[in-house]
């Protein structure tokens, strides 16, 4: 089915099913241009990595890039082959922080304007990072050097409390989710924060521009919640991951818009009206599988490859429900900021630590009814680096199980489609159908 | 020349040099007259205030040749290797009888993430002999709101260390162990001196003995036999070779330096925190004792792991000046990849002021698992000689 156009040495591409994707890339690519036209106009412009509070940005209308989606963009247009050799070229490891280096790559491109994506990523004027990693800082600078930004840092704190159930806690009870002692300075790091961009910008804070931000964000992930639900309940699946990463991660950089609240509810309804009309991703569904790690930018298809098979379908990333259960901060009136403190410190906590991790992993699983989990482990980032250990544990001992194998999610040059492939029809043959789940 | 004669001759530097060898052996004495020992993950743990509770500070290093069993099981490989092999140390029960409890600093991600594993273990896994244990979360970005964080999260390891001790820790027992701290740092400067002196005295392999041997024992008696040693070593022969300046890895062990003091270079400096970075910056007596203990420790030279890549361009080009060194070796070993990012920018501001500069990256660990090491080594400080 989706092979029928393949030519040789060209992997596959994904299957685009819906619209809500399209529409997304089409905005996407709108607003870039925009954006651009407001940087060329001489508007400062941040380039934020994806920890940074980016909605006190949002809430000053200051233009901003997000790292890790433009990395995904320049994955997509298959440019990191040829960014690694600029680094390389410079001295620098091309087999590093592959995700978090590919727009310092591209800044050593001269020729970004006529090959880049989009005409190439314009100069930002400001370059902010949390250290939430050893490397990023200094990936940062040497970014924000080469377009002659400024570079900012924000710290980040490890937990001592550690509750069990962080999702049943995150919307409203944060004060228990975290030490006191973490929200109150991750509050004065975001009034640095305030106080660095107004001074940069010439643009005053608005603290109720920012609950406008923050309530337009509940709005919009509610309605992942609801998707997440959704395709949790029905089987078969509606859609997959293959459907749901890229509309969920291009609109969830949108948030606080109420063109992405837009987009997460036409998203919502157009898989409802699937689930409605009985139309499903993998209508002979056998299996429901889970994926863990970042999403693989570079080969989507991948992911489609055993439903013909095996009637296996990938129907949970991380993506769409951690829309669904970690950004959501009711009230947020009564302080604003803190509420913003509770989610963006808790983003680490949440994903990158065991137990945290694990024990959301299992509960997902069970609501999803996983029937195997597919765990990418990267290579080369400490920052992803979450306890795999526990979370296979976890896992297995609650009778899901485990496919763990190690691959890079954005430099393709290290991916072998065939092997994975291999790795994974063998998970599912000896390890799910005859370890006897279904 | 690694370590010569002279030195090894010494009675002073043989009592530093055994200690060096046998680094559990003060420790377990400890122990055994019934004092409790904390063992020391990560380089910023305060020896101050461990001391001011009346126990023994004793660094967790790695074994080079231990079997990685339980680093494999429950480690990714983006660990690097030495703290794999200090990781499996702590899991597989050596440490069981030589600590009672295990503090762990925030000195680079990969020591965080040990630490949220070695706590799930504690957890879920309560049969494994890993000793109770604390993380001090220091912040190194220099802002004062992050100094003021580091006091608070000092002062909740004093809490700690007051739990663990069964007594408390008043300022008066912090500025007294910060005292003996003080005098041992100053007699390893006089040491520093001595090395970094037009014709060094002692070797980069004779400083790393005093250096590190400093980690396994009394720190009163170590300030004292190194006084003994800097008097001596006056008197010790001068070294004329090449001089290196290492940057890296730490080195818990001589080999490296061995290596390339065999061929006719001495190294004259490092920055890693088994050398010249472990005695940086005294406690500063005029504060007041946790503010002194973030000073001290927050403040010193940059790591390579917690500074931007110009602030170790400048920390690095000024290291060199102050050693003299006439050339520079970074030695990275395999999975430490932050070092990597700061390399190219250093390298081209040592070579810009006639400072030769040779890498080794994504190392094996230990060292002689690298066979073509030496010889690269070799044909590199020959060419310095040209
Ligand atoms: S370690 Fe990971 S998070 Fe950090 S810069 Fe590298 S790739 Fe990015
Ligand atoms: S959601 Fe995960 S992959 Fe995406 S930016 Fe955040 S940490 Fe990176």
């Amino acid at each position: 089915m989706h092979n029928d156009t393949k030519r040789a040495n060209e992997p596959t591409r994904a299957r685009k099913s819906l619209q809500a994707t399209a529409v997304a890339s089409a905005y996407q690519k709108e607003w870039f241009n925009g954006l651009r036209a407001r940087v060329e106009a001489g508007e400062d412009f941040g380039y934020l990595n994806a920890d940074v509070p980016m909605e006190i940005l949002r809430a000053m209308d200051i233009p901003f890039v997000v790292n890790q989606w433009w990395a995904a963009i320049c994955a997509a247009k298959r440019m990191t082959p040829k960014y690694y050799s600029l680094l390389n070229a410079a001295g620098y490891r091309d087999d590093l922080c592959s995700y978090c280096a590919t727009a310092l790559a591209e800044s050593l491109d001269p020729d970004d304007k006529i090959s880049g994506p989009w005409g190439g990523l314009p100069s930002p004027t400001i370059a902010i990072t949390r250290l939430t990693c050893d490397c990023q800082s200094k990936i940062f600078e040497l970014f924000a050097k080469n377009h002659g930004a400024e570079m900012y840092v924000m710290e980040n704190t490890q937990p001592r409390k550690v509750p069990p159930n962080w999702w049943e806690l995150a919307e409203d009870r944060w004060e228990e989710l975290y030490d006191k002692d973490r929200l109150d300075l991750a509050v004065e790091d975001l009034k640095a924060l305030i106080a660095y961009l107004e001074n940069k910008t010439g643009k005053m804070f608005d603290i109720n521009k920012l609950v406008e931000v923050m309530n337009l964000i509940n709005e919009q992930e509610m309605w992942y919640k609801k998707i997440r639900d959704l395709i949790a309940k029905t089987s078969p699946a509606p859609v997959t991951v293959v459907d749901t990463i890229n509309a969920v991660m291009q609109a969830q950089w949108q948030r606080g818009t109420k063109w992405a609240v837009e987009h997460a509810k036409s998203l919502y309804e157009e898989i409802k009206s699937f689930v409605d009309t009985g139309r499903s991703a993998v209508p002979d569904e056998k299996l429901r599988l889970m994926w863990l790690g970042r999403g693989l930018w570079h080969d989507f298809a991948f992911y489609q490859n055993f439903e013909e098979k095996y009637g296996a379908a990938f129907v949970w990333s991380m993506y769409l429900a951690m829309g669904a259960d970690a950004y959501i901060r009711n009230n947020v009136e009564a302080d604003p900021l803190r509420a913003l403190a509770a989610r963006y410190i808790g983003m680490e906590d949440f994903l990158h630590m065991p137990p945290w991790n694990a024990n959301w992993f299992l509960k997902e699983a069970r609501h999803n009814n996983i029937d195997g989990v597919v765990y990418m482990v990267p290579e080369n980032c400490m920052q992803a680096v979450e306890g795999s250990y526990f979370i296979k544990k976890t896992l297995e001992d609650a009778g899901i199980p485990v496919l763990l194998f190690k691959a890079d999610p954005v430099d393709s040059r290290k991916w072998n489609r065939d092997t994975m492939t291999g790795l994974v029809e063998d998970f599912i043959e000896t390890r799910i159908i005859m370890g006897g789940k279904k | 020349m690694g370590i010569r004669e002279y030195a090894r001759n010494s009675k002073a530097f043989q009592r530093l040099l055994h200690h060096y060898n046998n680094r559990e052996e003060a420790a377990r004495l400890f122990r055994q007259k019934g004092g409790k020992v904390v063992g020391q993950l990560g380089a910023d743990v305060p020896d101050e205030l461990i001391m001011a509770a009346g126990m023994f500070p004793v660094r967790v290093y790695a074994d080079r040749d231990s079997k990685l069993t339980e680093a494999d099981k429950y480690l990714e490989f983006s660990f690097d290797p030495v703290i794999r092999a200090q990781f499996e140390k702590i899991v597989d029960g050596t440490y069981s009888d030589i600590v009672d409890y295990l503090a762990i600093s925030n000195s680079t991600d990969v020591i965080i993430r040990t630490y949220l594993y070695l706590k799930e273990i504690r957890r879920q896994e309560p049969e494994k002999p890993v000793p109770p244990l604390t993380f001090i979360d220091w912040l190194f970005t220099r802002r004062m709101l992050y100094q003021v964080r580091n006091e608070f999260t000092i002062d909740l390891f004093r809490q700690t260390l007051e739990e663990w001790s069964g007594r408390k820790i008043s300022d008066s027992d912090i500025e007294a162990a910060a005292k003996i701290c003080n005098e041992d740092r100053t007699a390893l400067r006089e040491i520093s001196e001595l090395r970094k002196a037009r014709k060094p005295r002692i070797s980069g392999s004779e400083a790393l003995v005093i250096i590190g041997s400093s980690m396994f024992m009394d720190k009163a008696e170590h300030a004292e036999l190194t006084r003994q040693v800097a008097r001596e070593a006056k008197d010790w022969p001068e070294i004329d070779a090449k001089r290196i300046f290492l940057t890296g890895s730490a080195q818990e062990y001589t080999d490296l330096y061995e290596m390339i003091e065999k061929y006719g270079a001495v190294v004259v400096g490092e920055d890693h925190d088994w050398g010249d970075r472990y005695y940086e910056r005294d406690y500063n007596t005029s504060y007041s004792p946790i503010r002194a203990i973030v000073d001290r420790y927050m403040l010193r030279s940059f790591s390579s792991k917690k500074a931007f890549v110009s602030q170790r361009v400048q920390a690095l080009d000024e290291a060199v000046n102050a050693s003299k060194a006439d050339a520079v070796v970074f030695y990275v070993n395999m999975y430490e990849e932050s070092a990597s990012w700061d390399y190219p920018s250093q390298k081209k501001s040592l070579e810009n002021r006639g400072i030769a500069t040779k890498a080794f990256v994504k190392m094996a660990y230990p060292i002689t698992r690298n066979e073509w090491l030496e010889d690269n080594l070799k044909k590199f400080i020959d060419s310095l000689k040209e």
